[in-house]
């Protein structure tokens, strides 16, 4: 473009303007403090609208009093002066969204913070909204492949629904979230990742690790880091919730997780406090349910009436001690469709993930189960609880007849199947597979230290020998008498040719 | 028990002093100034106050607004403006702060009752650079 073309364009644009005229509604700071604004004026403010302060930061109304309002200040309040003028907007604080925003780093407001240059915005969406009603919504019956076989097999998650991961600190539950989005490659899936009051070489290390494993191009992160204001940590999941949203419209199905919302409670607490509301049970506001139930209700699956599409969350709370009995991670329980509990003594036994399958459940995701995996699975959990019964009691004496003797083997096993290493998720196949030789019994005679071997070369046997099993789970998601009979005989194969 | 705040306490105060001759008023301040000691709102008198100052030009129809210009306003702008005013607010009187702010480059800006409208090239300017660097559509 030469000098005189970008002249030319300049003056067209100039000449297109046309400057406006309006009355706009102003206020002016009588009180800035960590990040809250007193103002005063602002006369027929909504709750929850946007203000502009003259320093260029935004803020939102969320305490409207009979001679000030209270704002938090979304980013710097050290530029913000007292007598400062305030301007209101009319507008709920929206978000720049667009498909663009795939493979990006963003911050709480929408604006990409991984130096991978501007993004161009296509619309702006509202960042709270009330989550879809029920005649546009649609029961779960489609799975999330999360390709952690436990979660998988015991636990299933379905599109749209809503499976908190609770654990101490350091038990494996942004590692599940991280292996679940690196397992959607090719599954039609859109995954944001909400990262709250999380040290920013974690996410680095996050981000690193997504970029490796090719998860990026259909990733989205939202980061509000712990050296920013609690006010950007407040809105970072609606705002991510709204990106999702924005991909739903569009008929997609995404996956969102928010990593994590005792932080969020925590964020939401300060700015409470500060903003002088009266704190109830853990100094939490009496409001703090409802911050997270508007939040997760988004999650949801829709009629291909109004537009199809699902978002599925995986909210992630952090215990202290063990102790899922406080007042955030009930609430939460309570909200969500399930739990995946995570447990510090299993983490050091070795069992990793440190899944606690006794009190994990999931509430809806049964009916997304394919048909092959829940016929591989029931016998599974039966094995499992039967085991964890008779563990107890077997550690007395060694006097055990044989069916006992048995079924502890065959629990055993079923643990040592159910290890899974960080970043290796399995594929659904792979995993029925596995699931069926042991539950049929063929790993029986295998003993415990040798199953992870013996699973590997299984499944490389198996799918060189047993193609048309493969292809029925893969295509009609349950075998025929054909297909088992083919994988029956391969299994046997293999064994004798090892043994 | 809900609060009682400046806001009601300067409406009482405006409502006790309404239409009282002046003989009567020497009388309704003493018992307002008794009222605020005995009740320990001495501290808080400066905005009642105010309160009460926004409550007698609401009622009374005045409307207090600052104007800033980068230059002097003529005689004649000025009536065009207290007119204009004396409309938009349905008032009988218009108190006007003149500011002379050269920032603004020219044109003129009113604030009043909490609006603001904004008639200065700055303005005119910063709508411009927001137009020009707009996110296309």
């Amino acid at each position: 473009m030469t000098t005189n073309h970008l002249v030319e364009n300049l003056k067209k644009e100039i000449e297109n303007f046309k400057a406006q005229i309006k009355v706009e509604k102003v206020g002016r700071v009588i009180e800035v403090f960590d990040g809250i604004a007193k103002v005063s004026g602002l006369s027929d403010i909504k709750s929850s609208e946007m203000v502009t302060f003259g320093s260029g930061e935004a803020g939102v109304a969320l305490n409207l009093e009979e001679d000030a309002v209270g704002v938090i200040i979304l980013g710097d309040f050290s530029k913000i002066k007292e007598g400062d003028e305030v301007k209101a907007t009319g507008r709920i604080l929206e978000i720049p969204v667009s498909d663009n925003t795939l493979g990006r780093v963003v911050n709480a407001l929408g604006s990409p913070i991984d130096g991978k240059g501007p993004m161009r915005a296509e619309k702006a969406y509202p960042i709270e909204k009330v989550a879809p009603g029920v005649i546009t919504r649609l029961s779960v019956d489609q799975p999330v492949a999360t390709g952690i076989k436990v979660i998988d097999a015991i636990i299933p998650i379905g599109r749209g629904q809503r499976e908190l991961l609770i654990g101490d600190r350091q038990t494996g539950k942004t590692a599940i979230a991280i292996d679940t989005i690196l397992n959607q490659k090719g599954q039609n899936m859109i995954c944001v990742y909400v990262s709250i009051g999380q040290k920013d070489s974690k996410l680095r290390k996050i981000e690193a690790r997504l970029e490796e494993g090719g998860a990026m191009n259909y990733t989205v992160i939202v980061s509000a880091g712990a050296s920013e204001a609690a006010s950007l940590s407040y809105i970072a999941p609606y705002t991510g919730v709204s990106i999702a949203e924005y991909f739903m419209d569009q008929g997609k199905d995404v996956l969102i997780i928010y990593d994590d919302l005792s932080k969020h409670a925590v964020a939401y607490r300060e700015i409470s406090l500060l903003l002088r509301r009266p704190p109830g049970r853990e100094a939490y506001p009496g409001d703090v349910f409802y911050l997270h139930s508007r939040l997760l209700e988004r999650a949801c699956r829709r009629n291909e009436k109004y537009g199809g599409g699902s978002i599925t969350a995986l909210p992630i709370i952090e215990t202290q001690a063990g102790d899922i009995s406080a007042y955030i991670p009930t609430n939460v329980i309570s909200i969500t469709d399930g739990q995946i509990f995570l447990e510090t003594d299993l983490f050091y036994k070795g069992i990793r993930p440190a899944v606690n399958v006794g009190s994990s459940v999931s509430r809806v995701g049964s009916n997304a189960q394919i048909k092959a995996m829940k016929k591989v699975a029931g016998t599974l959990k039966l094995d499992l609880a039967q085991f964890r019964e008779l563990e107890a009691f077997a550690q007395f004496g060694s006097d055990l007849d044989d069916a006992t003797k048995r079924q502890l083997e065959r629990g055993k096993r079923s643990v040592e199947v159910l290890k899974q290493l960080q970043y290796a998720p399995v594929k659904t196949e792979y995993q029925v597979v596995t699931f069926y030789a042991l539950v049929k019994g063929f790993m029986d005679d295998v003993p415990i230290e040798k199953i992870k071997e013996f699973e590997k070369k299984l499944i490389e046997y198996t799918e060189r020998n047993a193609k048309t099993f493969y292809k029925e789970i893969a295509e009609k998601k349950m075998w025929t008498d054909k297909g088992e009979a083919e994988l029956v005989k391969a299994i046997t194969d293999f064994k004798n040719g090892r043994h | 028990m809900a609060t009682i705040s400046n806001n009601d306490i300067a409406r009482a105060i405006y409502l006790a002093s309404k239409d009282k001759s002046s003989g009567e008023m020497h009388q309704v301040h003493k018992n307002i100034i008794s009222f605020l000691a005995r009740k320990r709102l001495m501290s808080k008198s400066s905005l009642i106050l105010a309160s009460l100052e926004k409550i007698i030009n609401s009622e009374g129809g005045k409307v207090s607004a600052t104007v800033a210009s980068a230059k002097r306003l003529h005689d004649e702008e000025e009536k065009t403006l207290v007119h204009f005013l004396k409309k938009r607010y349905s008032a009988k009187e218009v108190a006007l702060t003149k500011i002379l702010d050269e920032k603004l480059l020219g044109g003129f800006r009113v604030e009043a009752n909490n609006e603001v409208i904004d008639l200065t090239i700055k303005n005119k300017i910063r709508q411009l650079q927001e137009y020009l660097t707009r996110p296309a559509n």
